[in-house]
């Protein structure tokens, strides 16, 4: 079975900043894959590839076996790839119903010119858009905060709305990047199980950007390490914890068999 | 899929609990605005031919300013080169009617040229526009703003001298179609058009285009990953205020019955900018009275006894240039001390009129907090675009709030089971 995103021998260079350099990554049906590193590693770089805000100077990015490389992002979001921000991508003018009202765009039955020109269907599918909007968020149990506008929610609250989003982009495949920042360690054990009930329920696949170790731990089938641009290791979430090159690269030591629970401890 | 999916399993969502007048109240409503419809209709139907002119002059203006709040409302860009949208589609009516529809002065128009004759000024309208929105996907803000100023002055200086279709000095003659040759009958020519522009403009703003707009304007990267096409939209956004320009170009030549290139300057450009930010960036109902308010402002002014010959023969001025010496100074105003424009002073009626409560102090509810006035600020500075609709909706909700905190809490429990329910079906 194909894989439903695969990274091939990814690069991309920012003048002389080597800013990927041969990145393979393979996202399996179903699965939620971690991917790790330290700032400055090129996370967030992969995802802008994937996504096609950037184009990268060598490889190609599969989906479902396609090659979507030249693809523009918007035509990506059609195909099932929705996207999260490290700082909260969404709409800021906007509220939050209307947010998830932007975010079916790709999905929305009727052309640019009929919504101009008005005709009942374009109002019945408003109202179904509408409908939609507010039935992602109850689900995901925002629904008081419909009509409230961005400013002043609290962080860890605009990180679930910025997931409720991208639902309502109607995804197959979610990347998250760093959806646990802002929120506590209670927080994000609570994202965690939620994340686990959305594969669940939505039938998800997941790569997602994370710092928090016990939430790595906790729901990543499988971890890619980043360091400097390069894959450094990948595997089952608890070996590559135990990596010694993954401590060193966090850490910024030299590979040191001895301290290495201490120093998981750390980056936990 | 997941949508659907979700669809499928969440409960359905409620709005209880939001403000709706009774059927009296929707009476009273309708009632008011249908007798302001008449008064407007009347008002045009009884004065004098030359005030008649002078309110087709102000419809024009709002239908421009329409066509600009486009560009600096909804997409956050300045353009200061509308004189040249709107003069390019003036030259472009009289051309067709004059040249190709063969019509004189003498015998007027027919309705089939007239109307070809709009629909070409807004079609070079939409394209000179389409050129312009090209150039503004690389470029942004004070550059875009130098572009499109010299847009305009090329436009001046070049086509506009083009003598094969604006005749030079002398100008392009544009007859009145027969049907609506006096200035009353072609007031309610220019209504019918603003009326189309009106609707226009709602539905853009209420469908996805105008969602994809202003989600461009606040962030091109969360747009294109919510699958909104950055380029189209950005180039449609400038189509759509080029059209708007372009029907307000072909009225213009029309009102004037014979246009010269001296009728479309910077000037006019620039009274535009400002009377849309005096009317309050980003809001229809604003724009159009702060542009109907700037188009008959000098007639208003010379109806005063003393001023035509304060004006005239004290400062060698003519009036016609107070609109350009007030405008910047309201222009201040506005933005230091009533951000929202005109349409944030009228809100408690416009509010009222679209079905809430009647309240002269929509935001704050009696607490004002920081935050209320901070969000009331960014919705005024036009930072949210869809204007009233927001800021109204976001009341009510706190109001929803203080008065049932149990409201708060639902939403919970139909989640959580719902959520039980789709892990089952999920595993099964």
């Amino acid at each position: 079975m194909t894989a439903v995103l695969e990274v091939k021998n990814t690069g991309i260079r920012f003048g002389g900043l080597v800013a990927l350099d041969d990145v393979n990554v393979s996202v399996p049906e179903w699965e939620i894959v971690g991917l790790i590193g330290p700032n400055g590693a090129g996370k967030t770089t992969l995802f802008n590839c994937i996504m096609g805000a950037y184009t990268p100077n060598t490889g190609q990015v599969f989906y479902r076996g396609r090659d979507i490389s030249l693809l523009p992002t918007h035509r990506r979001t059609a195909l099932g790839i929705g996207r999260t921000f490290q700082n909260i991508g969404l709409i800021r003018g906007l509220t939050v119903v209307e947010n998830y009202m932007v975010a079916q765009h790709s999905r929305i039955n009727y052309g640019s010119l009929s919504g101009i020109l008005g005709s009942p269907r374009v109002l019945a599918e408003e109202r179904k858009l509408r409908a939609n909007a507010m039935e992602v968020l109850d689900f995901i149990g925002l629904a008081h905060l419909a009509n409230s506008h961005l400013d002043g929610l609290p962080y860890g609250t605009l990180k679930l709305i910025e997931v409720g989003s991208v639902l309502a982009t109607d995804p197959e495949l979610l990347l998250l990047d760093e959806p646990s920042s802002g929120m506590g360690p209670d927080e994000a054990h609570e994202f965690g199980e939620r994340l686990l009930e959305l594969r669940k329920t939505l039938n998800l696949t997941v790569l997602m950007i994370e710092h928090h170790v016990p939430l790595v731990v906790g729901v990543c089938d499988y971890v890619y390490v980043l360091n400097f641009g390069k894959l450094l290791t990948e595997g089952k979430p608890n070996d590559v914890r135990r990596h010694p090159e993954v401590i060193a690269a966090y850490l910024g030591g030299e590979v040191d068999h001895e301290g290495t629970q201490e120093a998981a401890g750390v980056t936990a | 899929m997941a949508t659907a999916q979700v669809a499928a399993t969440a409960p359905p969502a409620t709005h209880a609990g939001r403000f709706s007048p009774s059927m009296r109240g929707w009476f009273a409503r309708i009632g008011v605005l249908a007798g302001l419809f008449a008064l407007l209709m009347w008002v045009t139907a009884v004065v004098p031919g030359y005030w008649a002119d002078r309110i087709s002059l102000a419809v024009i203006f709002a239908i421009i300013g329409i066509s600009l709040n486009i560009v600096l409302g909804y997409v956050g860009q300045v353009s200061l080169g509308h004189h040249g949208f709107v003069g390019i589609a003036a030259f472009v009516a009289a051309y067709y009617v004059t040249e190709q529809a063969g019509c004189t002065p003498e015998t007027g128009c027919t309705i089939t040229a007239f109307s070809t004759g709009m629909v070409v000024a807004a079609a070079s309208g939409a394209l000179a526009a389409g050129l312009l929105g090209i150039v503004a996907l690389r470029i942004k803000g004070l550059y875009l703003a130098l572009i499109t100023l010299s847009y305009g002055f090329v436009a001046e200086t070049s086509i506009f001298e083009i003598p094969s279709l604006t005749r030079a000095g002398s100008g392009m003659p544009a007859a009145r179609p027969t049907a609506f040759d006096s200035d009353t009958e072609f007031a309610f020519l220019t209504f019918a058009f603003l009326a189309l522009v009106i609707y226009l403009d709602w539905r853009l703003i209420r469908s996805k285009v105008g969602r994809a707009i202003l989600s461009l304007k606040h962030s091109e990267p969360v747009a294109s990953s919510y699958g909104i096409n950055v380029t189209a939209f950005k180039i449609l956004a400038f189509v759509m205020s080029g059209l708007f320009a372009g029907i307000g170009g072909g009225l213009y030549a029309f009102r004037l019955e014979n246009v010269v290139a001296n009728d479309f300057q910077f000037t006019s450009s620039l009274l535009w900018v400002l009377m849309v930010v005096v009317g309050g960036l980003g809001n229809r109902t604003g724009v159009i009275i702060g542009s109907a308010f700037f188009a008959v402002f000098p007639f208003l002014v010379e109806l005063i006894p003393g001023a035509e010959h304060f004006f005239n023969d004290t400062l060698s001025r003519n009036i016609s240039y107070l609109p350009i010496l007030i405008g910047p100074a309201l222009a201040i105003i506005t933005i230091i001390q009533f951000p929202g424009g005109i349409a944030e002073q009228i809100s408690p009626i416009t509010r009222w009129l679209r079905g809430e409560r009647f309240s002269l102090h929509p935001e704050g509810h009696g607490s004002h907090s920081k935050k209320d006035t901070r969000k009331a600020m960014l919705a005024k500075l036009g930072l949210d675009k869809n204007g009233e609709g927001e800021a109204t909706e976001a009341p009510t909700e706190e109001i929803k709030q203080d008065s049932e905190p149990v409201v708060q809490g639902q939403p919970e429990e139909p989640h959580g089971s719902a959520g039980h329910d789709d892990t089952k079906e999920g595993v099964s």
